[in-house]
C-alpha cells in the first residue's frame, strides 16, 4: 500500500512538473494547453490526496503522514533528477512504480 | 539594501563556513539512520540469528561476578528484532567510570569490543567531542535553520524552478541549480530536522530558566518534567534482590503484553535499591514514557510514571527526529532524504567556488582543499572504520579504540592529501573516487573472504535483507565512484586554461 501512495505521489510531482511550461516543452516540444494544464494539476492534488489516504490507512495518520511528506519530497527529486539525465523515463517510470505499487495493494 | 540582498549575504557566509560542520552532522545522521544495521555488521556473532536463552538475571549475574566496584547504577536492554542481544552499561559509584558489554546471545559471554553503529550516531550529535561538541552542533543547527529561512528568500524563482536541474549549464549555474533542488524539494525535511533536533538538547542549550526555578538542582528539573521516581540512599547495605525475571514478567502483564525497553538498576547495593523498566513501543512517533519502578528487595511496585503532556509533546518532537518508528520504510525514507541535505551541502559550496573560480578569487583554494579534506574525508574515514572492525583481531584489547583511530587516521590522511593536492582539483577528486570505489568494493569482498555466516550469498539466501543490505549499499557506492572516476576528464596539462578554451582551438577541434 505505501508502495502505491509513493507511484500517486511520484505521478503527482510528475504531472505538476509537466503542468510547467518549461518542462512540458521539454518533453512534447510545446508548453500544455491550458486545459490540459488544469487537468494536470488537478490530478496531481487527487494524487497527492489519495497518497495521503493510503499512507495513513496503511500505518496511522501520525506515522502515515511523516512517511507520505517523505514519499512526496522523494517523489519530486526523483523527478527533477530524472528529467535532468533520462528524461525519456519519467513517464515509463511512473508507469513502472503505478504497476509494481498495485500489484503490492492488491497482493 | 533590501530583505533579499541582505539575506543574500547571510546566506552566502552562513551557509559556506558551517557547512563543513553540518556535512559531518548530516552524513553522520544519515548513516546513525542504521546505526542498529550496522553494529550486526560490525558483530560477527549476531550474522546469523539465533534465539538466545539468556535472560536479566544472568546480564546481572555477569555483572556481578565480573564488576567488583560499587556501582551507581546499571542498565540493561533486552534482545530486540533489530539488535536480537542483550547489551549492558554501568557506572561505578566513587569514580563514575562507566562500561558497557553486549552479550553473545549463543555463549552468554560479551562479545569482542567494537564501536558500533553507536559511533555514528554520537558523531551526529556530539561529534565524539563530549559536552562541548554537543554545543557546536547545536550552534550548527541554528546556523542551518538561519541559512534554510534566508536561502528560501534569497531565492527568487522558488516555484518555477522547482524541478529545474541543468547538468549542462556553465558551471556556477548548475550547481546553484542542484543546490535549489535539494534543498527546495527536500526544505520540509531539513527545516524539520534541523527544528527537532536542536530541540532534542534545548535543556541543555537554555538552562537558565530550569536552574533559576529549581534552585540550580537540574536533577529535580527533569524528575518533575518527566514525572519520573527517584528514591535517594539510605546507606545501608542491600539485602538480596528478588529475581529481575519476576518483575519484568509483572511489568509486562500490566501493560498487556508490551515488549520491555530499557531496565535500570539505581544504586544496587544499597537498601534503596530501585529497578525500573521502560517499555518499548516503536509503533508510535513520540517514544511513550511509561515506567514502571519496583523495590528491588521486595519486588514491591512503588510508582508508575506518567509523562505530563508538556514532555510527551517533547517526546514526540524527539521522537520526529529519531526515526525509531514506523520500520524501515521510515529508516529509508528519512536516509534518502538525508543524503539529499548532503547534497545541497555540496553542492553550495559549488555554487560558492564557481562564482569565485573564474576571477581566481580569495580563498578559493582552501575551500577547495576544505571540500575534499571533508566531503571525501569522512565517507572515507567511515570506510577505514569498517575495514579495521573486520581487520583488527578479536582478542585486541580496546578494540573499540583501535576502530576509532582507523577512522581518525583514515580522515586525516585524506584531508592532508586534500589540502596538499587543493591547486590540482581534478587529480584530487578522481584519486579520491577511486580511492572510495576500492575501499567500498573491497568490503563485501572482505566480508565474503572472513566471515562465513555474514557474506552476501549467506545473508541474501536467508532472506535476511537488514544485513545483506550494508553489503548491498557499499557495492552501489563502490560502483557509483568507480564510474564516476573513470568517465571524469583528466586534469588539462595547463591547469589555468578551462577545457572548453583549450577545445576551440583548431588544431584540437579538427
Amino acid at each position: 500500500m505505501t508502495l502505491l501512495a509513493f507511484a500517486l505521489a511520484y505521478l503527482a510531482m510528475a504531472a505538476l512538473c509537466l503542468a510547467m511550461n518549461r518542462h512540458h516543452r521539454q518533453l512534447f516540444g510545446d508548453g500544455p494547453a491550458p486545459r490540459r494544464q488544469a487537468g494536470l494539476r488537478l490530478f496531481a492534488a487527487a494524487a497527492l490526496l489519495a497518497a495521503a489516504v493510503l499512507d495513513s490507512l496503511a500505518l496511522g495518520t501520525g506515522i502515515g503522514l511523516v512517511v507520505w511528506f517523505g514519499q512526496f519530497m522523494l517523489g519530486a527529486l526523483l523527478v527533477g533528477l530524472l528529467l535532468a539525465w533520462r528524461q525519456r523515463w519519467l513517464l515509463p517510470v511512473g508507469a513502472l512504480v503505478a504497476m509494481a505499487g498495485s500489484l503490492t495493494a492488491l497482493v | 539594501m533590501t530583505l533579499r540582498q541582505s539575506m543574500a549575504g547571510l546566506h552566502t557566509w552562513g551557509g559556506l563556513l558551517p557547512s563543513w560542520l553540518l556535512f559531518v552532522i548530516l552524513f553522520a545522521g544519515t548513516l546513525a539512520c542504521f546505526d542498529k544495521e550496522l553494529e550486526r555488521w560490525m558483530r560477527p556473532a549476531l550474522h546469523e540469528p539465533v534465539a538466545g536463552s539468556m535472560t536479566a538475571d544472568d546480564v546481572s549475574a555477569w555483572l556481578r561476578a565480573n564488576v567488583h566496584e560499587t556501582l551507581h547504577a546499571y542498565w540493561m536492554h533486552g534482545p530486540t528484532e533489530r539488535a536480537p542481544y542483550w547489551k549492558l552499561g554501568w557506572e561505578e559509584d566513587a569514580s563514575e567510570v562507566r562500561g558497557k558489554a553486549a552479550f553473545d546471545p549463543r555463549t552468554g559471554e560479551p562479545m569482542p569490543e567494537t564501536v558500533g553503529g553507536d559511533f555514528f550516531f554520537t558523531l551526529h550529535y556530539n561529534l565524539q567531542a563530549g559536552t562541548p561538541g554537543m554545543y557546536i552542533v547545536g550552534l550548527a543547527g541554528m546556523f542551518m535553520l538561519v541559512a534554510l529561512v534566508s536561502g528560501t528568500i534569497v531565492h527568487r524563482r522558488l516555484f518555477k524552478d522547482f524541478f529545474t536541474l541543468r547538468p549542462q549549464a556553465n558551471g556556477q549555474r548548475a550547481w546553484l541549480d542542484a543546490h535549489n533542488l535539494f534543498g527546495v524539494i527536500g526544505l520540509p525535511f531539513h527545516l524539520v530536522l534541523a527544528y527537532t533536533g536542536v530541540a532534542v538538547f534545548v535543556s541543555f542549550y537554555m538552562p537558565a530558566g530550569a536552574k533559576v526555578a529549581y534552585g540550580g538542582d537540574p536533577l529535580a528539573f527533569f524528575h518533575e518534567v518527566q514525572g519520573g521516581y527517584h528514591r535517594n540512599e539510605l546507606d545501608r547495605p542491600a539485602e538480596p534482590p528478588v529475581p529481575l525475571s519476576g518483575l519484568l514478567a509483572d511489568a509486562r502483564q500490566r501493560w498487556g503484553g508490551a515488549e520491555l525497553g530499557w531496565i535500570v538498576v539505581e544504586h544496587p547495593s544499597d537498601a534503596s535499591a530501585v529497578v525500573s523498566v521502560r517499555r518499548f513501543d516503536p509503533s508510535r512517533i513520540g517514544a511513550p514514557q511509561d515506567a514502571l519502578s519496583y523495590d528491588a528487595t521486595t519486588g514491591e511496585l512503588l510508582h508508575q510514571q506518567q509523562a505530563p503532556a508538556g514532555y510527551r509533546a517533547y517526546t514526540w518532537l524527539a521522537g520526529l527526529h529519531m526515526a525509531q518508528f514506523g520500520g524501515q520504510l521510515v529508516r529509508i525514507l528519512y536516509g534518502l532524504l538525508g543524503l539529499a541535505g548532503c547534497a545541497m551541502l555540496v553542492a553550495g559550496t559549488g555554487v560558492w567556488l564557481r562564482k569565485r573560480e573564474a576571477r581566481d578569487g580569495r580563498g578559493v583554494a582552501l575551500v577547495r582543499g576544505l571540500n575534499g579534506a571533508v566531503f571525501f574525508g569522512l565517507p572515507i574515514a567511515c570506510l577505514a572504520l569498517l575495514w579495521a572492525n573486520r581487520l583488527l583481531p578479536e582478542t585486541l584489547s580496546a578494540r573499540g579504540a583501535a576502530e576509532g583511530w582507523a577512522f581518525s587516521l583514515g580522515w586525516m590522511a585524506v584531508a592532508l592529501l586534500a589540502l596538499g593536492w587543493r591547486r590540482t582539483p581534478a587529480r584530487l577528486t578522481r584519486t579520491l573516487l577511486a580511492l572510495s570505489a576500492l575501499l567500498a568494493l573491497g568490503l563485501p569482498v572482505l566480508n565474503g573472504l572472513t566471515m562465513p555466516d555474514g557474506h552476501l550469498p549467506a545473508s541474501l539466501a536467508r532472506g535476511d535483507l537488514a544485513l545483506a543490505g550494508v553489503d548491498l549499499v557499499l557495492l552501489a557506492v563502490g560502483a557509483l565512484c568507480a564510474w564516476r572516476a573513470w568517465r571524469r576528464k583528466p586534469e588539462p596539462r595547463d591547469a589555468s586554461l578551462p577545457t572548453e578554451a583549450g577545445v576551440r582551438t583548431p588544431e584540437l577541434s579538427r
